[in-house]
């Protein structure tokens, strides 16, 4: 089973990590949010500044595009085996469907997660060249484990497991419509998941590190118990709710793919 | 007529699916909004946003598929009939039912006294109109030039989103004011609205043609895998 899984993993990582598009996309959209990101941004932050604020600031905005690009990648993956038919090639494995899946899903997360830690490196290497503080390296490291991360492994498994339902076009539709609703729209506009621990942006991972609130961390709005003070119980609190809400997509993967393999 | 029927099924139900499923967005943001207690003019800016901004964003992102996905295309390319025209049905098709939905909701709106955009009927039209066509221009354009789908399909929801993340920046800026999607929803029927409108429905053009000029040569989009 665990060499199974190891194998599907390593198989979905190369096949990923060498696709253009995830390269060319990545690159384009760090560095459109790189210039747009005007004078509030963490290119404009005060010499002096602590590492852990200059990379949870950079993190942050690299989060609010890069998840676009990785969801429109991983939005066919599934979809793809049955398009070119090898899905019941796959099937015929001595390998679970649970397992392939749990591999594909692995293998695709680490993958898309190469570049986002690669584009939040350079962005160190940068702050390194003016500011010379070594620990924005390490302050890299932390801000993409708890700030980018969870938030990938969110969009990942919803990109993988709802085109099998709704269709990669129509997931590509909603997915956009989602990102700005539930992430970005103030929640005093209208309802939405924007500053809950439910926010795939990295909101209250990022608040914890800036030391005060990001976005919309906490704001008053719709489910307020979802709502609580940024700090470092409600970063971890929110990381661990998008693991666990990613798991529940994948729960009916293995189903959704058999019965597409069976019709 | 079973041509435009064989066409509608060639587009796939996933792209004539999209504009509906936006709509129906709309209308689920605006009950809940109405539903929490928002006062009515704010649940009919959710409305007109969503007819402003929703509609077009589903119709470029059904442009990318009818474009890219594809199965039969190398029989497409050996019959006589030419690949641009039958293109241009399927996304017809699509950006249609768009068009037809977008003039339904404006109708009612405007029936129910909920509608915000400006007071001419014609008027009312552009609202939808000119960033749909801008959008799925852009669309069919990053498609046939990149033939690939992630990539046409990110370089759409980044603009879309970019526009509605820097929108206060984007309307009060004098140059960019005039291509900005969302100028109704955003800042309202102001000053250079008529010029924002037709600037985009001429980019719209501008991108469609140059798109047209590029599938002159159809076998361009003949790829192997999806990159």
């Amino acid at each position: 089973m665990r060499s199974c899984l190891s194998a599907v993993c390593r198989y979905e990582f190369r096949m990923q990590i060498r696709k253009r598009s995830l390269w060319i996309s990545t690159i384009g959209l760090a560095a459109l949010i790189t210039v747009a990101q005007g004078d509030r941004g963490p290119r404009h932050l005060p010499a002096g500044t602590d590492a852990a604020v200059v990379m949870g600031s950079w993190a942050l905005l690299f989060s609010m595009l890069l998840p676009i690009g990785f969801g429109m990648v991983l939005a066919d993956r599934l979809v793809r085996d049955h398009r070119i038919g090898i899905a019941s090639l796959l099937a015929g494995l001595p390998a679970r469907t649970g397992a392939l899946v749990a591999g594909k899903y692995a293998g695709s997360v680490a993958a898309t997660a190469v570049p986002g830690l690669l584009v939040l490196c350079v962005a160190a290497a940068g702050e390194f060249v003016h500011r010379g503080d070594p620990a924005l390296f390490g302050w890299a490291f932390a801000a993409f484990a708890v700030v980018l991360l969870p938030g990938l492994a969110f969009v990942a498994a919803f990109a993988l497991v709802c085109p099998l339902v709704i269709s990669a076009p129509l997931f590509r539709v909603l997915f956009a419509g989602y990102w700005f609703w539930g992430n970005m729209l103030g929640p005093d506009y209208l309802p939405s998941l924007t500053g809950t621990l439910l926010t795939p942006i990295g909101d209250y991972p990022a608040s914890w590190l800036i030391g005060e609130r990001a976005l919309y961390a906490g704001e008053p709005g719709w489910l307020s118990f979802l709502r609580p003070e940024p700090g470092g119980g409600a970063a971890l609190l929110s990381v661990a709710l998008l693991i666990a809400l990613a798991a529940l997509p994948l729960a009916f993967a293995g189903p959704l793919t058999a019965r597409r393999t069976s019709s | 007529m079973s041509l435009w029927r064989y066409e509608a099924r060639r587009a796939g139900w996933p792209a004539c699916l999209a504009a509906p499923a936006s709509l129906l967005a709309t209308l689920a943001l605006a009950a809940g909004s109405a539903g929490f207690g928002a006062p009515p003019p704010s649940v009919h800016g959710v409305l007109l946003s969503g007819v402003e901004a929703l509609v077009p964003l589903a119709a470029a992102m059904a442009a990318v598929t009818v474009v890219s996905v594809d199965r039969c295309r190398e029989l497409q390319l050996a019959l006589p009939a030419r690949y641009p025209g039958t293109l241009a049905r399927r996304l017809g098709i699509v950006a249609g039912s768009g068009a037809a939905l977008a003039v339904l909701l404006t109708a009612v709106l405007r029936l129910t006294g909920s509608w915000t955009g400006p007071r001419s009927a014609l008027a009312s039209v552009l609202v939808w109109a000119s960033p749909l066509l801008g959008l799925t221009g852009l669309a069919l354009l990053v498609a046939v030039l990149g033939r690939s789908v992630v990539l046409a399909t990110t370089t759409v929801a980044v603009v879309w989103l970019c526009e509605q993340l820097f929108a206060p920046v984007l309307a009060a800026t004098a140059w960019s004011r005039p291509f900005f999607l969302f100028l109704t929803s955003r800042a309202g029927v102001a000053d250079g609205w008529g010029t924002n409108r037709a600037v985009l429905a001429a980019c719209g053009v501008l991108f469609i043609a140059t798109a047209l000029l590029l599938l002159r040569r159809p076998e361009r989009l003949l790829t192997e895998e999806e990159a």
